[in-house]
């Protein structure tokens, strides 16, 4: 490998590390408040990219858009994933897990009925919008934009890496500086002496179902964008982004970014060194390293305390 | 202790499972209706390829009631293996205990076709396939006397990549791409044989199904410096990867299989498609009057437009349809696989006929290339390769 393809592969597994880390953060905010793994995140992620698709077959947009209309085109899309991925999110809380709360269930009903509304889901989509896969239309003139160590980057690509990063900044910022984020952190940390001290348990959870679910819709959107959508797309990222969580330390935000980064790039890599069928495989012999040295993941475990 | 239980349930449910699976063959036309089934998946991940073939068989049903020219009232049976090798067993089990079937369409894949053709060849059910193309399924060693294959073998289409390579463009490097399933690699390995029979240099590489990303592929295809790319897989994925590969700024020529020949290739890669070769062991059906017409009734019964395998699902029920209609009620199970295996049918997509193996008798293989955002038929391979 030349030292050019090195820096080409490099930004391309950036890039698609961008993404696993938004799907990552779902996994993580979930986990961080719930202890519970919510493998129904990849059908909320899912949904999310139908969303945007519903959206643009609304609008409809015309060939060679001017560039405002181009950012319009995206933001409608943007919005109508986000939108997807919240209410799904939200009304996932609201159905599945909330009442197993209330009767205090062992936490491995949680997974089962994770692992059955994630079915759910996306047979559900499956019935709804079709088993053939669909791309979204065309909203701008994908062309490269600017050159980072001499690998093209185009408006696809630079679209995805920078929502991406605003998304955890902004979302860094939410969880640090703001009362809700307090209370995610405060609820994380421990949720009975959070609700003594004032906290509502059962908003905290459910809006951290939708900041999750807004960021997994959008990413979802990226991900169609990126490629195409179709009702079984969230399986593969899913799972990669779970592990990308485990690998940053679950319930840890900023491990949740580093892991999905760090994902992404080792499976990019693996393509020209391995083949593309190890790709998979090299994901998870990551996963099980990071576990074998480091079982708290890299940054370690949980919202409360380390971010 | 729950141990115990389990098997003191176990071994009669087992002997019962054996005495009905004795029963199974030998069984026939029991009063006013025949059933036809499909095997395929009609659950689960490959539903999509499942349905296609499902509806043409279905539609056939329909019209030959509607029509009325048999003694019997014919009925579809679904027999859903999701496509698995080995959820195939359990579902062919469950068409060969039901007496009322006297032949099934199918199975869809070659992996299921694989498991399941055993139990079809003890039961004398007869099993026409109208889309499992691995070679081997024929092996007269296999001893699947009950399998008819009702279309070409990947031999055929990969050798002709393979000739179309060597010969028409004068290839020197080819990437060769396959998706790791069992229609892919079997694809690939005969097209590596032929390539390197030419000396042609070959890259061989495996992308799995519903990889997420075909970024890196694309570069990689790029960076190897072949002038030519072969990609044996289905359309899904060959989309993708024909949207990365022009982002890329791959210029070399690029050549799929029968997976790839579908409208639904062109509309999820867009232009990108644009030049792309797709070999099919089928001449072009639109442009015959018969299939016009399948078209249109497809589109009014299923509201959407025929896929891959559907109009020769279609045929080869309309072809089991009419062995029935010759048999004149008196339809045992047996009986129609010999005459089936005999039988030669002109369908919309061709003609079926079959060797002493059960194998789909003819080799033509026909070449198409995408342009203006369509499929456009170029003939067959032989003579355009001179």
């Amino acid at each position: 490998m030349s030292l050019q393809e090195f820096w080409d592969y490099l930004v391309l597994g950036v890039m698609l590390g961008s993404l696993y880390a938004v799907i990552a953060i779902g996994y993580t905010l979930v986990y961080g408040v719930l202890q519970l793994l919510n493998f129904a995140h990849s059908e909320v992620f899912m949904l999310g990219a139908y969303g945007s698709l519903i959206v643009l077959q609304f609008v409809s947009p015309a060939d060679n858009p001017s560039a405002l209309a181009s950012i319009g085109y995206v933001a409608l899309a943007m919005a109508g994933s986000a939108l997807f991925g919240g209410v799904t999110a939200y009304g996932l809380e609201k159905v599945a897990y909330r009442p197993l709360r209330r009767r205090g269930a062992p936490r491995l009903i949680f997974l089962i009925t994770a692992i059955g509304a994630s079915f759910f889901l996306y047979n559900l989509a499956g019935k709804l919008f079709g088993r053939d896969p669909m791309t979204l239309p065309e909203m701008y003139d994908n062309h490269n934009v600017l050159t980072i160590f001499g690998a093209g980057v185009n408006v696809t690509q630079l679209l995805q890496f920078a929502t991406a990063v605003v998304m955890m900044i902004c979302l860094d910022l939410l969880v640090n500086r703001t009362k809700l984020g307090k209370g995610i952190r405060a609820v994380a940390q421990d949720a009975e002496v959070a609700s003594l001290m004032g906290v509502d348990i059962d908003r905290v959870i459910s809006r951290t179902f939708v900041i999750g679910g807004v960021m997994g819709g959008v990413a979802g959107f990226l991900f169609a964008n990126l490629n195409q959508a179709s009702y079984t797309m969230g399986f593969i990222p899913g799972i990669t982004a779970f592990a990308a969580a485990v690998v940053g330390g679950i319930g840890n935000i900023r491990g949740a970014m580093a892991g999905g980064i760090l994902i992404g790039i080792v499976e990019t890599m693996t393509v020209p060194l391995l083949g593309d069928q190890w790709r998979s495989v090299s994901a998870m012999v990551v996963l099980i390293l990071v576990l074998m040295f480091r079982p708290m993941g890299i940054l370690g475990e949980r919202v409360g305390r380390a971010a | 202790m729950l141990n115990k239980t389990i098997v003191k349930l176990a071994i009669p449910l087992a002997v019962g499972a054996l005495a009905l699976t004795g029963c199974g063959g030998g069984s026939g036309s029991d009063g006013d209706t025949l059933k036809i089934a499909f095997q395929g998946p009609l659950s689960g991940d490959n539903v999509a390829l499942g349905e296609n073939m499902q509806n043409g068989v279905k539609l056939a049903i329909d019209q030959a009631n509607a029509k009325g020219e048999l003694d019997v009232k014919l009925e579809y049976v679904a027999g859903d293996d999701q496509g698995l090798p080995d959820k195939a067993t359990a579902a062919a089990q469950k068409l060969i205990d039901d007496p009322g079937i006297v032949a099934v369409v199918g199975p869809a894949f070659s992996g299921a076709t694989n498991t399941a053709s055993p139990l079809y060849a003890e039961s004398g059910l007869v099993t026409v396939s109208p889309s499992a193309t691995n070679p081997t399924l024929t092996d007269p060693k296999n001893k699947f006397t009950s399998l008819l294959r009702g279309v070409p073998n990947d031999n055929q289409q990969g050798a002709a990549m393979a000739t179309y390579f060597a010969k028409k463009l004068n290839a020197k490097k080819v990437y060769l791409l396959d998706d790791k399933t069992d229609y892919g690699a079997g694809l690939a390995g005969v097209a590596e044989e032929g390539l390197k029979a030419a000396g042609i240099e070959v890259v061989k590489k495996s992308v799995p199904q519903k990889t997420p990303d075909y970024s890196a592929t694309a570069k990689d295809v790029v960076n190897s410096k072949a002038d030519a790319l072969i990609y044996a897989g289905y359309y899904q994925d060959a989309a993708p990867l024909a949207k990365k590969l022009k982002e890329a700024g791959y210029k070399g020529a690029a050549i799929s299989g029968d997976g790839v020949n579908d409208a639904k290739f062109i509309e999820l890669s867009g232009d990108a498609s644009e030049n792309w070769l797709l070999t099919c062991p089928c001449t072009d059906a639109t442009v015959e009057a018969g299939t016009k017409a399948f078209s249109a009734d497809y589109q009014k019964a299923f509201n959407r437009a025929p896929g891959t395998y559907s109009a020769e699902a279609y045929d080869i029920t309309n072809m089991i349809i009419e062995q029935i209609k010759t048999m004149k009620g008196d339809v045992q199970r047996e009986a129609l696989r010999d005459a089936l295996a005999k039988a030669s049918y002109k369908g919309l997509t061709k003609t079926f006929s079959f060797d002493e193996n059960g194998e789909f008798k003819g080799t033509d293989v026909y070449l198409y290339q995408v342009k203006g955002g369509k499929i456009a038929y170029q003939g067959n391979v032989n003579e355009l390769v001179g």
